[in-house]
């Protein structure tokens, strides 16, 4: 066929030009005159999301605040929470095909000859008086556990730590996304105008698997809802302090006159960054004194650092984290990420996860129970975990007194407290094995959904308009895990 | 062996159907749009005609033998049977005219033209309704509504859990839609009436309609959940109960079979909530005495008076008539406190914690009828402040820690009939105290520290 029309239209006249052309351009142009959205694509008309807003909370909410204590790296809930004797009493032999089937593997294990049983060397009993299984391992933890939710049959879609991260922390596995704490800091708003709504603090020192800053990123929300990292040391927040011979008086005089240029351009552009810009000016400069507030712990008293274990009076430690976690959370900060990486234990996993659990075990279990002495435990929600599991088998050799688990998608353990969340209780199952869910199965969504709803969002109603259509944190899916709900 | 060869020719009528639709609008066509006919263009038509009725003929036999084997119901076959045998008698006439070449005025035949589409368009549309079911036409289309399955429950009373019955509200309604029609006063088929609780229990001729507690010795609860193949299963005609009616029917039964057990009585039962949740959309946790308040929404301009430098407030529901307020500066004066008044029916949530709070301030907090939770923790308060808070009535949660109170303060604290919880660390009351405490009062929770 000819594809060269033109070539056949010679009877093409000026006059057909200027009808079809006219009425192309005419369409184009109603098609933007109707539109809502204005050149930045925002769109105060077609954002549902503003009258949504103005019904926030949705309903009354159980909890303040979240206190969110990530295990980056994914610890084995095999040798942690989830007792499994059966797997000590086939201790080697090859996992029955019946429990995996054609599940997919990591491609660091799948090419094994030998998929042999890896029973936990640590020694499980009950706890408390909810009968908690614990392991060895976590000895203060296995004191609180009839304050804990444990739910056992967590299970996610990635298979690998950034996917897995990004999703459990973002709703999807591809990047871009807003973060949690984004999402109530949109929603929610600040309780607290002189520190950010969103804080994140990271364990120094540690290595292990990558931690990206996109993990606490807005995605596509006004940035202002980004987590602030506080680090550990002398400088808490990068570039807060006033540079050298600039005084308050002058810095203030400094930031209200950029306000001022800064609102004649919002004025004639009206880019929303703009005022982001602004606010985030505003709150840099109130955080100069609230900051170092907070970060000071000098006048804590010495039983507390005795609760949260000798390492918090060590800056940057997860324990040292934590109590400040506590800090922030008297300060009604509403979302605390806390990042503590070193669990992804290919091999040598019990070496490995001792040391672990040493240096996060005592602090998690004072936290809580600082919480609870101060009440806040009342309206915190306190949440430990991972981005997904580890496999019953071992990787590599499996030896007496050695082992190493791969990456395991299909079940893992996750335990909260506090605001809303019944006590001594665990959600869940999985099989004997440790492989597969066979009780209520609780997925990375809906564990986001109810968050959300603790927090007194409903999860379906909380959006975003981005690129021509509404996102929401738990995207299509999720359902509130109304079994632990108190 | 010759009803089954009808039945399989009876099974082909679906088929075959489409052959005299073909066939006429072929017809049709031709006769519209072919303008000089000619001889040979006029006997085409007459075939067209011809194998219309023939074929029409063959699809009317067969969807009578279709018909026969019970599979529909007489009322659903009747306009589809009538009009399909009307095409087969107006084709044929039409066809005997145009082979005897009688010649009608063109009016005429394009009146038998017409009617024979009419009639086409009726035959097929009632016996597209038969194989597609009802409705199938328009249900596809965007803007008709869609009847969805979920059963909705026939009152307004979701916001009282209280007052929605299971006999009234789930079961009668149900019954009324499916049975009522063969079981009522005038019309009671097996003896069966159901139109009235009573008679319901008592059953028809059949024994008991209800055996409280004993649904397998219900009929109605057996008649239901039969079989489908079976000849006894109700109703015979329509959609079936479903399996969650079914389950709540035999909840019900099993429990009694009260004229009004609430709703609220399968909150234990966590199989049946769950579906009854799922299926009503209903949540039938117990609320708190928040989440049961209704009050009127609070003004924005009522709200002005609370400067922004002492006061932080958040509503704490979607209709803004429950607050949360917090004192965030360092020190608080009476006549901070006293603008609460104002505010006093919505105020929920309050916390005056560490702002040099003194003991005579808490006088105005005796007045707020619906707080529920108050922290005034790291204040210099004493015992003596205590009894401002024995009339707050509705309290659950003090925090009181890191005060100056003593073990005098029990005995106000055990007059307070709803509170849940007291937070007493770093105070002044002793170890021995907080055990007496707890002995008398075991409804209250005491955190008292580590």
């Amino acid at each position: 066929m000819n594809c060269n029309h033109d070539l056949d239209n010679k009877n093409y006249s000026r006059r057909d030009f200027l009808t079809k052309t006219s009425l192309g351009l005419g369409a184009l142009s109603l098609g933007s005159l109707i539109s809502p959205v204005d050149a930045y694509g925002n769109s105060n008309f077609l954002n549902l999301l503003e009258s949504e807003k103005k019904r926030l909370p949705h309903f009354i909410p159980k909890a303040k605040r979240v206190i969110y204590l990530f295990q980056s790296g994914a610890p084995s809930q095999l040798d942690l929470f989830d007792y499994k004797p059966k797997l000590n009493e086939m201790f080697g032999q090859e996992v029955p095909e019946s429990i995996i089937g054609d599940q997919r593997l990591t491609g660091m294990s799948s090419g094994q000859n030998t998929f042999p049983m890896a029973g936990s060397l640590f020694n499980f009993k009950q706890y408390g008086g909810s009968g908690a299984w614990m392991s060895e391992l976590m000895p203060y933890t296995s004191k609180i556990v009839d304050e804990l939710c444990f739910i056992k049959s967590m299970h996610t879609d990635a298979i690998n730590h950034d996917p897995a991260m990004t999703m459990i922390q973002t709703g999807s596995e591809l990047p871009g996304r807003p973060s949690i704490g984004s999402w109530l800091s949109y929603g929610l708003g600040t309780d607290n105008k002189n520190l950010p709504e969103f804080v994140v603090l990271i364990t120094k020192g540690k290595s292990g698997q990558p931690i990206y800053s996109r993990l606490w990123g807005n995605g596509f929300l006004p940035s202002k809802h980004q987590g602030v990292q506080f680090r550990s040391g002398k400088d808490a927040v990068l570039y807060l302090d006033n540079p050298p011979g600039v005084n308050s008086s002058i810095r203030q005089e400094q930031l209200s006159s950029l306000q001022k240029l800064q609102e004649i351009n919002h004025a004639d552009i009206g880019d929303p960054e703009i005022l982001t810009k602004i606010s985030n000016y505003e709150m840099a400069y109130r955080m100069q004194t609230s900051v170092p507030e907070v970060m000071n712990i000098s006048d804590e008293p010495d039983y507390i650092f005795d609760l949260y274990g000798e390492d918090s009076k060590n800056p940057g430690t997860f324990a040292a984290n934590c109590l400040l976690a506590r800090k922030l959370a008297e300060k009604d900060v509403k979302f605390i990420q806390l990042y503590h990486r070193g669990w992804d234990q290919h091999g040598n996993l019990p070496r490995d996860i001792r040391k672990q659990t040493k240096e996060t075990d005592q602090a998690t279990a004072a936290l809580i129970q600082d919480l609870k002495q101060r009440g806040l435990l009342e309206d915190t929600l306190v949440i430990w975990g991972g981005e997904f599991g580890r496999t019953n088998y071992s990787q590599g050799m499996l030896k007496l007194d050695n082992y190493g688990r791969d990456h395991h998608p299909r079940c893992f353990t996750v335990f909260m407290a506090g605001a809303g969340i019944k006590k001594g209780v665990t959600l869940g199952a999985t099989d004997e094995f440790g492989y597969n869910i066979t009780e209520r199965p609780v997925h990375v969504h809906d564990f986001q959904a109810t968050l959300m709803h603790l927090l007194g969002v409903d999860h379906k109603k909380l959006t975003f308009k981005f690129q021509g259509r509404r996102y929401r944190l738990t995207d299509v899916h999720g359902n509130v895990v109304k079994e632990v709900l108190s | 062996m010759i009803s089954e060869l009808f039945d399989f020719f009876g099974s082909l009528h679906p088929l075959v159907v489409h052959l005299p639709i073909g066939f006429i609008i072929l017809t049709l066509l031709v006769n519209i749009i072919i303008k000089k006919k000619n001889n040979s263009v006029r006997r085409l038509i007459t075939l067209g005609w011809f194998f219309s009725f023939i074929s029409g003929a063959i699809a009317a036999l067969f969807g009578w033998f279709l018909g026969d084997n019970n599979y529909y119901f007489e009322s659903q076959i009747d306009i589809h049977k009538w009009t399909g045998f009307a095409f087969v008698g107006l084709t044929f006439f039409i066809w005997i005219l145009r082979t005897i070449n009688f010649n009608a005025p063109s009016s005429v035949n394009r009146f038998f033209n017409f009617t024979i589409l009419i009639l086409i368009l009726i035959t097929g549309h009632y016996g597209g309704e038969m194989t597609h079911g009802e409705g199938y036409l328009i249900n596809s289309l965007p803007f008709v509504k869609q009847n969805k399955i979920q059963t909705v429950l026939l009152t307004d009373k979701y916001d009282s859990l209280d007052s929605i019955y299971i006999y009234e509200d789930l079961i009668y309604p149900i019954l009324k839609e499916k049975c009522i029609a063969c079981h009522n006063k005038n019309n009671s088929y097996g003896g069966l009436d159901i139109s009235t609780f009573e008679n319901l229990v008592k059953g028809g001729n059949n024994g008991h309609g209800i055996q409280k507690g004993n649904p397998y010795k219900s009929s109605i609860f057996k008649r239901v959940s039969l079989s489908q193949n079976q000849p006894k299963f109700m109703p015979p005609s329509g959609i079936p109960m479903s399996f969650d009616q079914v389950a709540v029917l035999k909840w019900w039964i099993d429990n009694g079979a009260k004229l009004r057990t609430p709703l609220t009585k399968l909150r234990n039962d966590n199989s049946i909530r769950t579906l009854v949740e799922v299926n009503y959309n209903l949540d039938l946790k117990e609320k708190s005495y928040i989440e049961k308040l209704r009050l009127d929404p609070v003004s924005e301009n009522k709200l002005k008076i609370l400067s922004k430098e002492k006061y932080r407030w958040r509503f704490l529901n979607s209709e803004k008539s429950l607050l949360e307020i917090k004192f965030i500066a360092k020190k608080i004066t009476s006549d901070d406190i006293n603008l609460l008044q104002t505010l006093k029916g919505n105020i929920t949530w309050l916390n005056l914690s560490n702002c040099e709070l003194k003991d005579e301030m808490l006088s105005t907090l005796s007045e707020l009828p619906n707080l529920t939770r108050l922290r005034i923790q790291k204040n210099n308060l004493t015992d003596r402040g205590v009894p401002f808070l024995k009339n707050i009535k509705n309290l659950r949660e003090l925090n009181i820690y890191g005060t100056q109170i003593t073990d005098a303060s029990f005995n106000i604290f055990s007059q307070m009939k709803n509170l849940e919880k007291i937070f007493l660390w770093n105070s002044k009351v002793s170890a021995l105290g907080i055990e007496k405490f707890k002995t008398q009062n075991s409804t209250i929770e005491i955190i008292s520290g580590l």
